[in-house]
């Protein structure tokens, strides 16, 4: 007859394991997001969301246990990216980001839509297209703000700029977001639109 | 509070980013002020929408399963 053998303590070996799945692989899905946002195809995000893992995996230790695994990560990533990726990203750019005037969408819709009925026919891809065709630093920010939710000041030590930095980015990168999609709704006859 | 001191926080607000105090002051002008309450109302809007479009997606299983091979062996 079988009997229930007690089990036994568990190794080192496995508490790192236990440790990492449980607070670094639930970030997994995160990860990949902000990767193929960066990376722009799904090989290259692939690559470099499991580069990611194995690095973070052998720096394990100089994790500080319960502190935010997420930032850590996702600092780990991108500066991955800018060293293996970003030359061969599908985004090559020179734009001079002072000469971009945003676009107050709000203002343009007052009158017809107050309310932004029109947001709920547009769909994931054209929300994610638009994203991949903002500027590197403002798709960074927004991606990480608006879609994985982090605090200014963890993008601020994930993107190693000043607070102020991702307030001003975040801010033109949603106008310029809310302007693109502004532009799609319109052609897309959604809304008729007032923009010159 | 001035409607145009208000509309500087707009973004500091919604992403809860402001002290208790100045959170106050916003929320007691939105409560009295009927053309910031539909920007802010607006703009929540749109931080909600983009997130609700853009989370959909996360790492395909076979990554899952390449990245677990890597790290563990299996």
């Amino acid at each position: 007859m079988a009997t229930a053998t007690p089990t036994p303590p568990p190794a080192p070996v496995d508490d790192k394991r236990a440790s990492f799945e449980r607070e670094a692989l639930v970030h997994l899905d995160a990860l990949y997001r902000v990767a193929l946002r960066l990376t722009g195809n799904a090989a290259d995000a692939d690559d470099l969301v499991q580069e990611t893992v194995l690095k973070a995996f052998r720096a394990w230790d100089q994790y500080e246990r319960g502190t935010n695994a997420k930032g850590w990560l996702l600092t780990i990533l991108r500066n991955s990216f800018i060293n293996e990726y970003r030359r061969r990203a599908r985004h090559p750019e020179n734009v001079d980001l002072d000469t971009i005037e945003p676009f107050a969408v709000f203002g343009g819709i007052q009158e017809e839509d107050p309310q932004g009925a029109f947001f709920d026919k547009i769909v994931d891809d054209e929300v994610l297209r638009a994203i991949d065709a903002l500027p590197e630093v403002f798709r960074e920010t927004v991606v990480l703000s608006d879609v994985e939710g982090m605090s200014y000041q963890e993008i601020a030590r994930i993107l190693d700029v000043p607070v102020g930095t991702v307030k001003s980015r975040l801010f033109r990168a949603r106008q310029m977001l809310q302007g693109k999609l502004y532009d799609y709704a319109v052609n897309m006859g959604y809304i008729k639109g007032s923009r010159e | 509070m001035k409607c145009r001191e208000c509309l500087e926080h707009l973004y500091d607000y919604l992403d809860k980013e402001l002290t208790p105090d100045t959170e106050r002051e916003i929320r007691a002008h939105l409560a009295g002020c009927q053309p910031c309450g539909e920007q802010f109302d607006f703009e929540a809007l749109f931080l909600k929408f983009v997130r609700a479009r853009t989370r959909a997606q996360g790492a395909p299983p076979e990554l899952k399963q390449r990245i677990l091979r890597e790290l563990f062996n299996e």
